[in-house]
């Protein structure tokens, strides 16, 4: 009851000096705060304009508003505990804005929210459960950071964020104990003049600190470039990218300004995870420094003195940095950015680099070959050539066309098309994408592979493409948009997610529907069904005697089959012999969580009808294990299936046809590069550890009999990985080689 | 140092060649074209040399208008300035008459060196520069793989068969033959390509500079090698096959 | 204007193959023209090839001899060789294609308005010349046109030299005018490269083992046949890896680019990292157990066998060969 509940108290009267000295100290710390704020503001503004930057349309950038920043939605999701005392700190903040003003309208004796109105006193009530939320958090994070000192923070004590969470602590401590004092005395107003110079002195150190955030963050959360890593394009005759403090645009200063140090980029980059040079926050904080040292208008150069060449050429691209930032940094563009003024001015000096550009200027390939090897793959293939008839125009890509692996994918790829009756070819002459000299920074070589592609493009009449490679997917569908229209494209994991029913699931050797008996022998329509047929995450049907033999419908139904997610049918004797129609149902069939036949709905022999729900569980035969399991299949997502395009379903799905799926640690929107990307597969030798070794024994150890990928410079890295440690390692296959495992080879080539 | 590279655009090194009907010449049309890349070289060490001493890089083609892609490449990668010898008919002359042309051109400018490739990607003689040394009265050095200025001239770093080298001391004006590998080539850049539209492309008409004069050697017939470019698979015992590779190596391949 | 002068190239005892072949051709060409022979070399009488060559058909030897033509030159050689054909007037001169040849005699053709034809690899009735335009995917064929003399350099390897057969040759001593300010190069003696450093692209032959060896104490007979050869042994990336050969001796996109005129690899699979990195050899020879491998789809000759038998074999077949 409200009743019971102590008052918010306040001072009631202030004296003349107690007013003039608010009012002074307000001008101060007002005056003293935008001394810092007015420069930082003045460089952004001052920063050049962003030519590709559109606010409409705008429905996006209010969603993110709000998803990001009101619910900080990536901030607790990436990291939850911290997240949760992170956002209870900034709810608080958001709901103490009208307790602020009033504290201060106070000081003037005219406050607005009256302690025992009922509104205002819901609303101080309101406050307080915001504040103990945020007192605790704000604990926890002060304790994070100084005892338990996660490496992403960083090697240095921060002391001003230690002050800073003193501040806050003390603000939301002294209004908590302003509820236990009365409204008359000296308790009442020092709570009130402890909790007033803490924000005055909390306000002037906003600006000079990370915790410029508050308030920049929220626009730059809101006047993002509007999807990821959107590579501006150049503007103009005498762009060439980030050289110096002049080229910096009004984002970049602004997303350099709203850096927190978190240091969630950084935990997640496989450069700074493998010993490389390459850290992600130091970069926006190297930008930050050079504006605070040199402001927006110098013509110094960025890489030198605050970043260094060598650490920006490390990058993957991964995406891992940006995907992650709460704050709303935008990392690629700006790390492309940099290495544009590097490469598009011949500052940057890399014997591998300027190997593949040479290959690209007087060649078709990134790897150097000639085009006749292309010809004859695609002869000795027999792939159909495009000829403007197909629905389909099968980009092979250069790891399609030229590499061995990439081949045997393409290979089994085009097996499945054929399976699955599409119209498809291939074109005669391609060149690269362009994706490798993209994310380099050569503009000159990009323009001229996407405008030449674009041309061949439109000659040729393509209107969809289905390609193997999710960088050709990425390069072709949103970079090639800068020169031109590109046709639609997807990658393989989407179409065959598409055709998935189509597909034959059929495991590999020894798991799924394996027997030694009769396995589903019926005279009837054997495991029909109109949902998932035989999907389980167990053994399924694995049994030694007749399994599934009936001579009516067997397996009819109309939900899952043989849904299961223990051993499902696993039996020694006759299993579910019968001679009506077996397990004709309409629910899931033989849905059960446990071993063998323990169903939801206990299934009776020869019982031609529905389920017997009142048959007890223990009349039900139990069913002892046996034999292995399924072939565990771990899937890596590719960064620029996943993070870039947002596909992680679609391939498995694909995969899922194969095998049971098991999950590496680090999946989905966290997945841990391969290292093969932003052009880096074509430059010379890593130092320190490398990330294809470093993320294929996490594959690994998940204890997956086989690895599969959706990516042909993924397969690559992981290939070579695997080759060196020098153990039997996992299979390692392309979700097209799992399923084109199962289609017969009378579907093969020949059509 | 004032120095002219002499550059030649030639069909792309992994075109498919195809025998036109006639058996003359080439099938053409749906070539692509590139700068023959000993000249990138010869390219390549004169920016190299203008970047250490000073000077000017002036790039030298003859060709029909088509060349002046190469030309602005070699612009882009960093010659200050061009000279584009406008000829239609460069197949039906000989070394000697085109080396004529360039002389003629070159003799014009007055350079401290001219460079030029060692041989070109198409017709592989590997005499034009040489001839224009002859042309212009100047010496010459050939397979270079490196130049340095001296006091007196140049030093040149020369190949030698079987892996032996040799530098040489020459007096400047000379013309040299750059052997490709030495120098590591640069990449074409952004702001190359920008600031290239903006440098000078003389443009001289053949027939101004020396009229075609009968060629004394003439192509009569092109034809496609009755052996295609195929993997040989030997088969046997390791000692027959290990003598037929040797034989084959030595007569076939003429690398032993 | 008559006969056939063949300038040879003297380098050595033993050493001299290449001019026997440009003789080989002269034969060739005396043939279908009926002309007659003579040959000519650097040097004085007691020059190696003069005696080699002796009997062949080639009833005339001329052994230019003079004290500014002891190191080879352009300017003198060409000098050189300028008189003695104005005063020998031969309707065709042949050289064997060499460094050498390919220095001096386009100069040496310019003088008398003429162009060599270069690199010849055959000579038939007309007479025809035939050479590779395109790195070798086309033949050609050219004539040769007016009154000039016409100056032809025969390539290595396309003539068989003849068995010397019985009769003697005069030699006669030719000693041209030089002047002194008229050698306007200064060349150095010829060196080696550098030892240090191993670099690879400067091979012109390269064996290159990969993990087909099995084990590191197997590399020897790798180096048995780079020996053998005069070959730089370089190795695919496992191998590098694994410390069994520095990683200077890496070839592939990770290590060097090479385009020697020969690359032997030894259990290579050919994998694309590595083929990148040497598939511009002239001649690539694949030695490895799987008919599958990759490897031999950009190799010009093939062995499928153990390399533990075949490198030994080819090693013993090469020492042979150069005996």
């Amino acid at each position: 009851m409200l009743v019971s509940l102590p008052a918010f108290a306040e001072p009631q009267r202030f004296s003349l000096a107690e007013k003039l000295l608010f009012t002074a100290l307000t001008i101060a710390s007002a005056w003293a705060f935008w001394l810092r704020f007015g420069v930082v503001l003045n460089k952004i503004l001052k920063s050049k304009k962003d030519p590709g930057f559109h606010l409409f349309p705008i429905a996006k950038r209010v969603r993110d508003f709000v998803w990001e920043v009101l619910f900080q939605a990536k901030v607790i999701r990436e990291r939850p505990l911290a997240g949760l005392a992170h956002a209870f700190v900034f709810w608080a903040f958001c709901a103490f804005a009208l307790v602020t003003l009033n504290h201060a309208a106070d000081a003037f004796g005219i406050p607005f929210l009256d302690p025992a109105g009922p509104v205002s006193r819901f609303y101080f009530y309101f406050a307080a459960v915001f504040a103990a939320a945020c007192a605790i958090g704000i604990l926890a994070l002060f304790i994070r950071r100084f005892l338990i000192r996660p490496k992403w923070l960083g090697e240095k004590l921060s002391w001003e964020s230690g002050f800073i969470a003193l501040l806050i602590f003390v603000l939301m401590v002294t209004y908590l104990a302003s509820f236990f004092v009365a409204d008359t005395g000296t308790s009442v107003r020092l709570l009130w003049w402890v909790h007033t110079l803490a924000l005055l002195i909390f306000l002037p150190i906003i600006p000079h600190t990370k915790h410029l955030h508050l308030l920049l963050s929220p626009f730059t959360v809101f006047l993002s470039r509007g999807s990821f890593s959107q590579i501006p394009p150049l503007n103009g005759d005498e762009d060439f990218g980030l050289i110096a403090g002049a080229d910096l645009t009004q984002i970049v200063s602004l997303q350099a300004y709203s850096c927190v140090e978190c240091g969630r980029c950084t935990e997640h980059c496989p450069a700074a995870n493998t010993g490389k040079l390459l850290n992600p926050k130091e970069i926006i904080l190297g930008v930050r420094a050079y504006l605070n040292d040199l402001g927006p208008a110098c013509d110094q150069p960025l890489l030198g003195k605050y970043n260094s060449q060598q650490a920006v050429f490390q990058c993957t691209t991964c995406g891992a940095c940006e995907f992650q930032c709460p704050v709303g940094i935008e990392h690629l563009p700006i790390l492309v950015g940099l290495r544009r003024g590097a490469v598009n001015t011949g500052a940057w000096d890399d014997n591998y680099g300027a190997k593949l550009f040479l290959n690209l200027e007087r060649g078709s390939n990134s790897l150097g070959l000639n085009p006749a090897e292309r010809d004859k793959f695609i002869e000795k293939q027999q792939l159909p050539i495009f000829d403007g008839t197909q629905e389909y125009c099968l980009w092979l890509g250069c790891m399609g066309g030229y590499d061995p692996k990439g081949r045997e994918i393409v290979a089994d790829f085009a097996r499945i098309m054929n399976y699955l009756g599409s119209s498809y070819g291939v074109l005669r002459k391609e060149k690269c994408t362009g994706d490798p000299v993209r994310r380099l920074g050569n503009d000159l070589l990009f323009q001229q592979l996407a405008e030449a592609n674009l041309e061949v493009l439109a000659q040729n009449k393509v209107k969809k493409i289905v390609t193997i490679c999710p960088h050709c997917v990425r390069t072709i569908q949103e970079d090639w948009k800068e020169y031109g229209v590109p046709p639609e494209i997807e990658h393989h994991s989407e179409f065959l997610a598409r055709f998935a029913d189509k597909l034959p699931s059929q495991p590999a050797e020894g798991y799924g529907l394996q027997n030694e008996g009769y396995g589903l022998q019926n005279e009837g329509y054997g495991l029909q069904n109109e949902g998932d047929g035989l999907q389980n995450e167990g053994y399924g049907l694995q049994n030694e005697g007749y399994g599934l033999q009936n001579e009516g419908y067997g397996l009819q139904n109309e939900g899952y089959g043989l849904q299961n997610e223990g051993d499902g049918l696993q039996n020694e004797g006759y299993g579910l012999q019968n001679e009506g129609y077996g397990l004709q149902n309409e629910g899931y069939g033989l849905q059960n969580e446990g071993y063998g036949l323990q169903p939801v709905h206990p299934i009776l022999p020869n019982s031609p009808g529905a389920l017997a729900p009142d048959v007890s569980p223990s009349r039900v035969p139990q069913v002892p294990l046996l034999g292995p399991g399924n072939e565990k299949i771990v899937f890596h997502d590719p960064c620029y299936l996943g993070r870039y395009r947002n596909v992680y379903e679609e391939p498995r799905t694909v995969a899922a046809l194969a095998g049971e799926l098991v999950e590496a640690p680090r999946n989905r929107e966290r997945s841990f590069c391969c290292g093969a990307g932003g052009g880096l597969t074509f430059l010379g030798e890593e130092t320190g550890e490398r990330v294809s070794h470093h993320r294929a024994a996490e594959l690994v150890a998940t204890g997956a009999q086989t690895i599969a990928t959706a990516c042909p410079f993924c397969n690559s890295m992981f290939r070579d990985a695997l080759a060196s440690t020098g153990e039997p390692a996992p299979h390692l296959l392309d979700i097209a080689q799992l399923v084109a495992r199962s289609i017969p080879p009378a579907n093969s080539q020949t059509r | 140092m004032k120095i002219i590279v002499a550059i030649k655009q030639v069909p792309d090194r992994d075109a498919p060649i195809r025998i036109d009907a006639a058996g003359k010449w080439i099938e053409e049309s749906d070539l692509q074209y590139a700068m023959n890349e000993p000249d990138a070289y010869a390219l390549e060490e004169a920016l190299q040399l203008k970047e250490k001493h000073g000077g000017e890089v002036i790039v030298l083609s003859a060709g029909p208008e088509s060349v002046g892609t190469t030309i602005r490449e070699a612009l882009a990668k960093g010659a200050d300035r061009a000279i584009h010898i406008v000829c239609d008919d460069l197949a039906s002359r000989d070394a000697l008459g085109v080396a004529r042309l360039l002389a003629e051109a070159a003799k014009q400018e007055s350079p401290d060196l001219l460079l030029t490739g060692l041989q070109s990607e198409d017709l592989g003689l590997g005499q034009t520069g040489v001839i224009v040394a002859e042309l212009l009265g100047l010496p010459h050095a050939t397979l270079i793989l490196h130049v340095e200025k001296t006091d007196t001239g140049i030093e040149v770093k020369r190949e030698l068969e079987e892996g032996w080298f040799q530098t040489i001391q020459l007096p400047t004006p000379a013309v040299l033959t750059i052997q490709s590998g030495g120098a590591k080539l640069r990449y074409a850049t952004l702001m190359g390509i920008k600031r290239a539209k903006m440098k000078e492309v003389k443009q001289l008409a053949a027939a101004d500079l020396a009229s075609a004069t009968a060629p004394v050697v003439v192509l009569e017939q092109l034809a496609l090698p009755r052996k295609q470019r195929s993997t040989q698979m030997l088969a046997g015992t390791p000692k027959e096959t290990a003598a037929a590779l040797v034989e084959k190596l030595r007569t076939e391949a003429h690398v032993l | 204007m008559s006969g056939i002068l063949v300038v040879q190239e003297e380098r050595g005892f033993g050493r001299n193959r290449f001019s026997q072949e440009a003789l080989a051709a002269g034969h060739v060409l005396a043939a279908l023209t009926g002309l007659s022979m003579e040959t000519a070399v650097v040097g004085d009488k007691n020059t190696p090839i003069l005696a080699e060559t002796s009997g062949t058909p080639a009833a005339t030897a001329y052994a230019v001899e003079h004290p500014l033509l002891n190191t080879y030159t352009s300017d003198g050689y060409v000098l050189a060789f300028e008189q003695l054909i104005r005063k020998l007037n031969p309707a065709y001169i042949l050289f064997p294609h060499s460094y050498q040849v390919r220095d001096f005699v386009p100069r040496l053709a310019a003088r008398f308005d003429q162009v060599l034809i270069g690199d010849v690899a055959a000579i038939e009735a007309g007479p025809s010349f035939t050479r590779q335009l395109f790195q070798g995917k086309v033949n050609a064929r050219y004539r040769h046109r007016g009154d000039g003399p016409c100056f032809i350099s025969i390539q290595a390897g396309a003539f068989r030299p003849d068995p010397p057969t019985a009769g003697t040759t005069t030699i006669y001593p030719f000693v041209p005018e030089i002047a002194s300010d008229a050698i306007r190069t200064r060349p150095s003696e010829p060196f080696r490269a550098a030892a240090q450093a191993v670099d690879l692209s400067s091979a012109q032959m390269i064996v290159s083992v990969g993990r087909g060896i099995k084990n590191q104490e197997n590399i020897a007979l790798v180096q048995n046949l780079a020996d053998a050869l005069g070959a730089e042994l370089a190795a695919s990336r496992p191998i590098c890896d694994n410390g069994w050969l520095p990683m200077d001796r890496q070839v592939g996109s990770s290590g060097q680019t090479i385009a020697p005129k020969l690359y032997i690899a030894a259990g290579i699979s050919g994998a694309i990292q590595h083929v990148v990195g040497m598939k511009a050899s002239q001649c690539i020879v694949a030695i490895n157990k799987d008919p599958g491998a990759p490897i031999f789809e950009v190799a010009d000759y093939g062995i499928v066998g153990d390399l533990m038998e075949v490198v030994p074999a080819i090693t013993d077949a090469v020492k042979a060969a150069k005996q």
